[in-house]
């Protein structure tokens, strides 16, 4: 038997391969949905995502900080309990140096830059935004295991890029 | 001037013969200065390569005194790496193969003074882009995000070089055009169907960064303008961004469609089908962009999911691909006698490297494609992005599916051209061997590195802190770095035999020794579309294609843009390199 292809076996084959190809891609995008909606990865909010004082839509003026929480990076507890941070990327580190968050808490996170694109990636995570001058990056998040990890920038931001790196330390409140 | 030979569905296409000597003098000398002006940017662009690969490894080369000489830091060595080998040796490449095929294929004259103006006008732009990159005033990666500020002789060289390529979609447009006039009724050939989709689609897919650089880097760069929105900038990037890499990688498809079944002894499965895969590209590679900006504020979740949802419909026509040129294949291999259900494979000729080049480039490709799911992939996409993975990926993907198969279409389409011949096949098959394990070894590398976490372009061999010494990569770096050195080999036999070649003398009439290698078809799409499926007829009106083409990006992109236009902020500019 060494028959060659021939239209109709060929066409036969070619009509099974693109239904398997199609219920492939959609079989993807229900599984990303799924994922998406069970929340198994931050999801980045902007333009009105976020109430931070001196943020419109989501935009800021990257030379004024003044008017905004981003002046004194850190995180803060509010009134009701809930925890935010904001982190200013400025070539090369990150601010503040470490980030000091307590474990098993949701945390919101904000970043921006002073200058250039960064990165926000956090080292054996899914916590990997971009920090762009002018606009605030959010997310939540809840890290849980106590230690400190490493915020690497993953943006190309210059001569110093690969210097730039800070931490995250996770710690177990004092009751 | 022309004259068909007598047709036949079934046998492979004849070229039709063009009469006038001078005019196929000039039409194939312009190819020959695209395609030795793109080896040439590949030349010293890979020449950077191992440079990176070294990095990858832990090892700094770029402090010895030699390196240090030539290039100011990293930064720049990358940057020329990734202009020279992703944007000006891949459109120099194609502007010449896919203006010469449909001109060929179709028979059709062209204005040579108008396509020696576009090469020369494409080579300014080039040589302009070129001094601040080499003189470390455009440090910008291939990405040239603002608001990190080049020169402004880079934006303008870089628009002049990109632009010119929207003159040579202009002139097969117009030819193919043309031809249908002077052809009423009759079916496109299918070279010259895919050539014409290909230059439809990029013209699209051109206009984001067209007018990110025309509109609004340039005004900037100038100082005409106060600032930028990085973010609207990043966005029109990645409109042209994605759809790239699909102009990187049809003319790749129609030599694996067209011409490789004749490499390997077999037949195009179907005519049909490849139009529509055609089609498909055509409609879908452009609005899918916002899948390189997961990681981005201020673009609604919303709008992000559903150009995820077209990436993933893009790969059902590479998976068609994927299936048709198989069978190609598989029907060469039986024809010499192959059997069994696998063991057909060991019939094909793998020693030759006009055949092995575009088949390792596709094996390159079912990884580089299945990784590329990933990237497009919201709930993956934060673990890999901007890590190694990336630049692991795009390696198999435009590094090897589209460079190795390029490498391959020049063995036989410089002597076609120059009616020189192949120094060495041995030498040759030699070179597309190890291009093809020395991109795999570099992948591993560099997906293993990304999974734990090491950035793309950062010269992590200098890194201060402790972070990557103390990673887990020690296999990987060895394998990236050893990578680096196959490639480099692999480079130096290739470019010996391409240069040998290109310097030798003239011994034959390409025209006879060396023809486009035209299959024959198992399923022809016909000659008349009064006959032809229905498949042939919703294919064959592409400027109506080309139209729903434009009418989908400006619906996936238009609300997105003008949202970002409406919150603007922009900011100034910064030279930190």
């Amino acid at each position: 038997m060494n028959q060659r292809l021939d239209h109709h076996t060929l066409e036969k084959y070619e009509n099974i391969w693109f239904g398997i190809a199609t219920v492939m891609a959609l079989f993807l995008f229900v599984t990303v949905l799924a994922s998406f909606f069970s929340g198994t990865y931050p999801s980045l909010t902007g333009e009105g995502g976020h109430h931070i004082t001196g943020v419109k839509n989501g935009r800021l003026n990257p030379k004024n900080f003044a008017a905004t929480p981003f002046a004194t990076p850190g995180l803060r507890q509010n009134a009701d309990g809930t925890y935010e941070a904001f982190v200013v990327a400025r070539a090369f580190q990150f601010e503040p140096a470490v980030l000091k968050v307590p474990v098993g808490k949701p945390i919101t996170i904000h970043v921006t830059s002073a200058d250039v694109l960064h990165g926000y990636f956090i080292e054996g995570t899914n916590i990997n935004t971009t920090a762009i001058p002018g606009q605030v990056s959010s997310f939540t998040t809840t890290f849980r295991r106590p230690g400190t990890l490493n915020v690497i920038c993953n943006e190309y931001c210059g001569t110093g890029h690969h210097n730039m790196i800070n931490g995250v330390k996770v710690e177990v409140q004092e009751p | 001037m022309t004259t068909s030979p007598i047709y036949s569905p079934h046998a492979a296409r004849e070229t039709p013969v063009i009469s006038d000597a001078a005019y196929l003098a000039s039409l194939k000398k312009v190819t020959q200065y695209y395609i030795v002006t793109a080896f040439l940017a590949l030349f010293i662009g890979v020449l950077i390569g191992p440079l990176q690969a070294l990095n990858y490894g832990g090892i700094n080369v770029y402090d010895t005194p030699i390196i240090k000489g030539l290039l100011k830091s990293y930064y720049q060595g990358l940057s020329l790496h990734g202009v020279l080998n992703a944007l000006v040796f891949t459109q120099f490449f194609i502007s010449g193969f896919l203006l010469y095929l449909p001109a060929r294929d179709l028979g059709m004259r062209i204005n040579m003074k108008f396509a020696w103006f576009t090469y020369i006008l494409m080579t300014v732009g080039l040589l302009t882009a070129a001094v601040p990159l080499l003189t470390n005033n455009a440090t910008l990666l291939y990405t040239f995000y603002p608001p990190m500020e080049g020169s402004p002789v880079f934006y303008i060289g870089a628009a002049v070089m990109v632009g010119s390529s929207l003159l040579v979609v202009g002139q097969v447009v117009q030819m193919w055009m043309r031809w249908k006039r002077a052809n009423p009724g009759r079916v496109t050939p299918l070279v010259a169907f895919m050539s014409v989709a290909t230059w439809m689609m990029w013209a699209v897919a051109s206009l984001g960064l067209v007018i990110e650089v025309v509109f609004l880097l340039i005004p900037w760069s100038l100082g005409w303008v106060a600032g930028v929105d990085p973010l609207i900038s990043k966005t029109l990037f990645w409109w042209t961004g994605h759809a790239i890499v699909y102009f990187w990688v049809l003319p790749a498809y129609i030599a694996w469609y067209a011409f490789l079944p004749n490499h390997a002894g077999g037949r195009i499965v179907s005519e049909p089908l490849v139009r529509l895969t055609f089609v498909m590209f055509l409609l879908n590679s452009t609005p899918v962009g916002l899948h390189h900006q997961y990681a981005d504020p201020n673009i609604s979740a919303t709008w992000k999911t559903m150009h995820m949802f077209l990436t993933f419909l893009i790969a059902i026509p590479s998976l068609l691909t994927a299936f048709s040129v198989a069978a190609s294949l598989e029907d060469a291999a039986r024809a010499r006698g192959g059997r069994g259900l696998f063991g057909w494979m060991l019939k094909l000729p793998w020693g030759k490297p006009t055949f092995s080049a575009p088949v390792l480039a596709m094996v390159s490709f079912i990884l580089g494609g299945a990784g590329g799911i990933v990237n497009a992939s919201s709930t993956f996409a934060p673990v890999i992005h901007n890590t190694a993975w990336i630049p692991g990926h795009f390696h198999i993907t435009v590094g090897t599916a589209t460079t190795l198969t390029f490498m391959g279409i020049s063995l036989w389409l410089i002597p076609h051209l120059t009616g020189k011949r192949m120094p060495s096949v041995r030498l040759a098959s030699a070179a597309v061997w190890t291009w093809f394990i020395g991109m795999m070894v570099f992948a591993l590398g560099m997906h293993w590195e990304g999974l734990v976490g090491v950035p793309r372009r950062a010269l992590i061999s200098a890194t201060a802190q402790s972070v990557y010494r103390d990673m887990p990569i020690q296999i990987p770096q060895m394998l990236t770095a050893i990578s680096g050195v196959i490639l480099l080999v692999s480079a130096v036999m290739y470019f010996y035999v391409l240069f040998r070649m290109l310097l030798s003398k003239r011994v034959d009439d390409g025209e006879v020794t060396s023809p486009i290698p035209y299959s024959e078809v198992i399923s022809p799409a016909g000659q008349n579309l009064a006959g032809a499926s229905a498949l042939v007829r919703f294919t064959e009106p592409l400027l109506a294609l080309w139209g729903v083409a434009l009418l989908l990006v400006l619906l996936m992109y238009g609300p997105v843009i003008a949202r970002l236009f409406a919150n603007a902020e922009l900011v100034p500019g910064w030279r930190l390199y």
